[in-house]
């Protein structure tokens, strides 16, 4: 089942690629893909490229996909490891949801971090406590990871 | 920037998983290291292993563009034709160090990829690539290893043919690191050392290293789990460096001891003790004898409001016989009893009047003579212990009980059904020929230290006849005498060995982390089938015996073994992401949005494979129409279909003991209890370690609540954990480690539905939704109706 329909969401993509972010298979094994999203102009992520890697479990789409960043970025809900806490991702994954779709949703948790469902605390806590500062982390970070 | 060529050093640490190109034999593999394809470098063999460990470093001339490519081969193979391939990584250079800076450190690990030829390759590869410009600074984080890390190696040529080396000599079939333990560790404490580095190796994580010998891996849902090589045994906990070897064991030895108790704790209705005991409860009072039916031989708690008494009361001075009875005398001299009238015989006296009282609602009480039940089931005997009390022999399967076969556990009409039922069926089912115990005895003689390898030697070697015998279990080099201490420690270690996921035969459910499944990956090992018929045969055992195994499967499995049919239910204990997928396509319109066909693809050792559903499936589309046919498919192939084979190996061994037609008298909960035994549940733990959402401890629903389960008895209270977690399982360390599909999840009470519903279940998050009952009877009611009347496992 999965093959088929990563295909057809990469042929998806090739139509009518989401603004802002981008993904494909790395090699000739569809089920591992790479992604990328720019940080939106909005948010401390802007001007920087986040690279992101995806893999398809063979159960895909009864089962999310494995998307993690491997650009580093500084982010409450993005941990060290690059592991994103989203619920789409997780509990509240539906078949009806797509690679674009998700890539969307991480675009917007860009702009949006959840700090109350914190994977890394501290960031979380200095998000919450001092937004400034919390900014100014994510900026420098982004200026020396992802640009 | 860097176009400067810089000197860069690779270590090649280790590789893991490798693929097994031969069944009966490991291979001997070693790395080809390149850099631009003009230098290359190569490690030393290792020896026998899946799991090659070299720590090997060397140096290289590279630019930022500069592609590292590392290959790893079969020392024993490579001068045959692919040269015994077994993967390849390509690197940019660039993509991990950033040769701009001073220096910099980076440890990755890389899926070891296919060539050309298009051999199978599985298995992670762990490299250390770091560079240092200023040259002298790098020894401080790098601690001692990267001092050999900055000499040149010395082993640049082949030297891979004089393969003597003597560190790994993997002496047995566990894919062992092991051996490397120590080495492991340094690497370990590199890898660790190396700041920023996202990827880790199996010997650590974001914590630090792991104590010498244990392993991390995750298994195929993504959990996180701890191998440890020393004991070899897996858990889920992560081991501490702090913890001495010695100090772990002690925690190791300590929860298998509670795990023990809990063990032989366990019981079933209607057995208990092999013999009655007589000092045990004897309430003579004058001349009339009380006995109370349930007394004895069953895990009722004094609170279970069980109120009926059989009373065997003897009136003196005997008199005639009744008309058309008759006294005779065996050849032993005993008096038996002929009733002519329904031509039966009895022991008893049918002058001893036997009265059955019963105490009613309004605690009136009705008495019925114990004649008018009728003769005792054949084979069964009514005898008195030197206290007169009476107690029933059933020479078929050659037990006693304080049970009188012919009544319902209780006359009590409060007690519910399913109780009655479970009862009857245990005494109906041991009164069976085919489960009577064969003159004889059947010996097992097992080490306790390879109780898995002894044990399937024994019980295969035997015929299903001869373990019908007598069982005779001795532990090597132990004293003892089995009268059903041995057998019962058997049992326990046993299960605990066999269906350790270590084996790979079986598989903690994605459910919780402790109900087991078949894993349909178990062809690894080319005797799975085997084991299987050992295991269904291991379990018919138990069964027959009347021994509990410590073993827990999923719902859906006790379900198989009774020939039911899985249904989408089943794949919430299963698997319930998958679940919850299936859930949506029946609930939502799926045309345009999911593109399906009547086919499965299956990843099998990194090879996906296609199967179809029903003939033709890969090019029949499913629709909306259809999707109803497509989930039921696709449910029964993912629970029953793919692990078939070893399925019919089990229940073939299994039924050797235990005929099918018997065991179908049980449900598959009664199954389950009928396997691994009623646990002795406490309240009290289960109470503190309960969440509630809409309601609070001391609400008045709350405290009626568990009042009720206070009053119920094991079983009951084992069927209320089966409604709501899906297993009547209790974690060895209390209820504090309940979990759920999504990890730990405690017993969870929701205010949810109207105070005329039944209570609802959502084993995935062992929740139970509560209504707010108005009054403590009607919530006893429903509560004890929806917990008797749900037969399966998921019930959301």
């Amino acid at each position: 089942m999965s093959l088929k329909r990563i295909n057809k969401e990469l042929s998806d993509l090739g139509r009518d690629p989401p603004s802002s972010c981008s993904a494909g298979p790395v090699g000739d094994d569809l089920y591992h893909w790479q992604a990328s999203i720019m940080g939106p102009p909005d948010s401390p992520y802007a001007g920087g490229v986040f690279f992101l890697s995806i893999h398809f479990p063979t159960d895909y789409p009864f089962k999310p996909p494995k998307i993690a960043f491997t650009t580093k970025i500084y982010h409450p809900n993005i941990n060290s490891n690059g592991n994103i806490c989203l619920d789409i991702l997780k509990d509240q994954w539906s078949p009806a949801l797509t690679i674009s779709k998700v890539l969307l949703s991480i675009c917007s948790l860009l702009t949006d971090a959840n700090p109350d469902d914190p994977l890394v605390p501290e960031i979380a806590h200095i998000y919450k406590q001092d937004r400034k500062k919390y900014e100014a982390t994510a900026k420098e970070w982004t200026k020396k990871y992802a640009v | 920037m860097a176009s400067r060529n810089s000197t860069i050093s690779v270590k090649v640490v280790a590789a893991e998983s490798l693929y097994k190109r031969d069944v009966f034999r490991q291979p001997d593999p070693f790395a080809v290291i390149t850099v631009d394809g003009s230098q290359t470098k190569t490690t030393k063999t290792a020896k026998k292993t899946l799991n090659p460990y070299w720590n090997e470093s060397f140096s290289f001339q590279a630019l930022e563009d500069s592609i590292l490519v590392i290959q790893v081969f079969d020392q024993k193979k490579f001068k045959k034709k692919d040269q015994g391939f077994l993967g390849v990584v390509n690197v940019r250079i660039g993509d991990v160090i950033d040769l701009s800076l001073n220096n910099s450190e980076e440890t990755i690990t890389r899926d070891l990829k296919k060539s050309n030829e298009n051999l199978a390759v599985t298995g992670k590869i762990i490299v250390v690539i770091s560079h240092n410009k200023s040259g002298t600074s790098n020894n401080v984080s790098n601690g001692t290893t990267s001092t050999s890390s900055r000499l040149p190696s010395s082993s640049t040529t082949n030297n891979h043919s004089n393969g003597s080396g003597s560190a790994s000599t993997a002496s047995n079939a566990v894919p062992s690191v092991a051996n490397n333990s120590s080495a492991a560790a340094t690497t370990a404490t590199t890898a660790a050392a190396a700041a920023s580095h996202r990827q880790y190796s199996s010997f650590e994580d974001q914590f630090g290293r792991l104590p010498p010998g244990w392993e991390r891996r995750t298994d195929n849902f993504g959990r996180t789990y701890y191998v440890d090589h020393n004991s070899r045994t897996t858990t889920w906990q992560r081991p501490t460096l702090d913890q001495s070897e010695t100090e772990r064991g002690q925690q190791r030895q300590d929860t298998t001891e509670a795990e023990r108790r809990q063990h032989r704790g366990r019981t079933l209705p209607g057995e208990g003790p092999t013999s009655p005991s007589p000092q045990q409860q004897n309430s003579i009072t004058s001349g009339n004898v009380t006995v109370n039916a349930t007394g004895g031989n069953s895990p009722v708690s004094p609170g279970a409001a069980v109120s009926m008494a059989a009373s065997g009361a003897t009136t003196s001075g005997l008199g005639e016989l009744p008309s058309g009875w008759e006294q005779r005398f065996t050849n032993e001299g005993r008096p038996y009893f002929v009733d002519h009238n329904t031509r039966t015989t009895t022991w008893v006296d049918p002058r001893r009047q036997q009265y059955i009282r019963t105490y009613g609602q309004n605690t009136t009480i009705q008495q019925q003579p114990v004649s008018q039940l009728g003769p005792l089931p054949s084979g069964w005997e009514m005898r008195l212990t030197n206290t007169a009390r009476v107690y029933f022999v059933d020479h078929n399967t050659k037990t006693t009980t304080w049970d009188d076969p012919r009544l319902p556990s209780s006359l009590d009409q409060n007690v519910p059904q399913y109780k009655r039922d479970f009862r009857r069926k245990v005494i109906y089912f041991r009164s069976q020929p085919a489960l009577r115990i064969l003159p004889g005895q059947c010996h097992i003689k097992v080490r306790r230290d390879h109780i898995f390898e002894d044990s399937y030697q024994e019980i295969m070697r035997q015929t299903p006849e001869d373990l019908k015998k007598r069982l005779m279990i001795k532990f090597d080099g132990e004293e003892g005498l089995d009268y059903g201490g041995v057998s019962r420690e058997f049992f326990f270690l046993l299960s605990h060995d066999m269906f350790n996921p270590f084996y790979c035969l079986f598989e903690y459910s994605s459910h919780d982390n402790y109900t087991l499944q078949i894993n349909p990956n178990s062809g690894i090992n080319p005797e799975h089938l085997n084991y299987f018929k050992f295991i269904g045969r291991v379990v018919g055992l138990g069964v027959f015996h009347r021994r509990f195994l410590d073993a827990f499967f999923v719902g859906a499995l006790y379900k198989m073994m009774l020939h039911k049919k899985v249904v989408l239910q089943d794949m919430e204990g299963v698997d319930a992401e998958f679940y919850r997928s299936l859930k949506w396509i029946l609930d939502n319109d799926i045309t345009g949005i999911l593109d399906l066909t009547f086919s499965a693809e299956e990843e099998s050792f990194g090879e996906i494979v296609e199967i179809d559903l029903k003939p033709g499936g890969k090019d029949i589309e499913v629709t909306e129409e259809n999707k109803h046919e497509y989930v039921e498919l696709i449910t029964e192939w993912r629970i029953s279909k793919r692990v078939e084979e070893q399925f019919k190996a089990f229940i073939d061994g299994f039924n050797e003991l235990i005929p099918q037609e018997l065991v179908n008298v049980f449900d598959e909960r009664e199954l389950e209890l009928l396997i691994g035994g009623l646990a002795e549940i406490d309240t009290s733990d289960w109470k503190k370690h309960t969440d509630y959402r809409g309601y609070q401890e001391n609400d008045q629903v709350i405290q009626w609540f568990w009042k009720c389960v206070n009053e119920w008895d094991s079983e009951q209270k084992a069927r209320l954990l089966q409604f709501t977690t899906g297993t009547s399982r209790i974690p060895v360390n209390g209820f504090k480690d309940l979990q759920g599909s999504d990890g730990p999840r405690r017993f969870t009470i929701e205010k949810a539905g109207e105070s005329n519903q039944l209570p609802k279940s959502h084993t995935c998050f062992n929740r139970v939704d509560l209504p707010p009952y108005t009054d403590y009877d009607s919530l006893k009611q429903k509560l004890t109706l929806a917990v008797e009347e749900t037969v399966g496992f998921g019930q959301e």
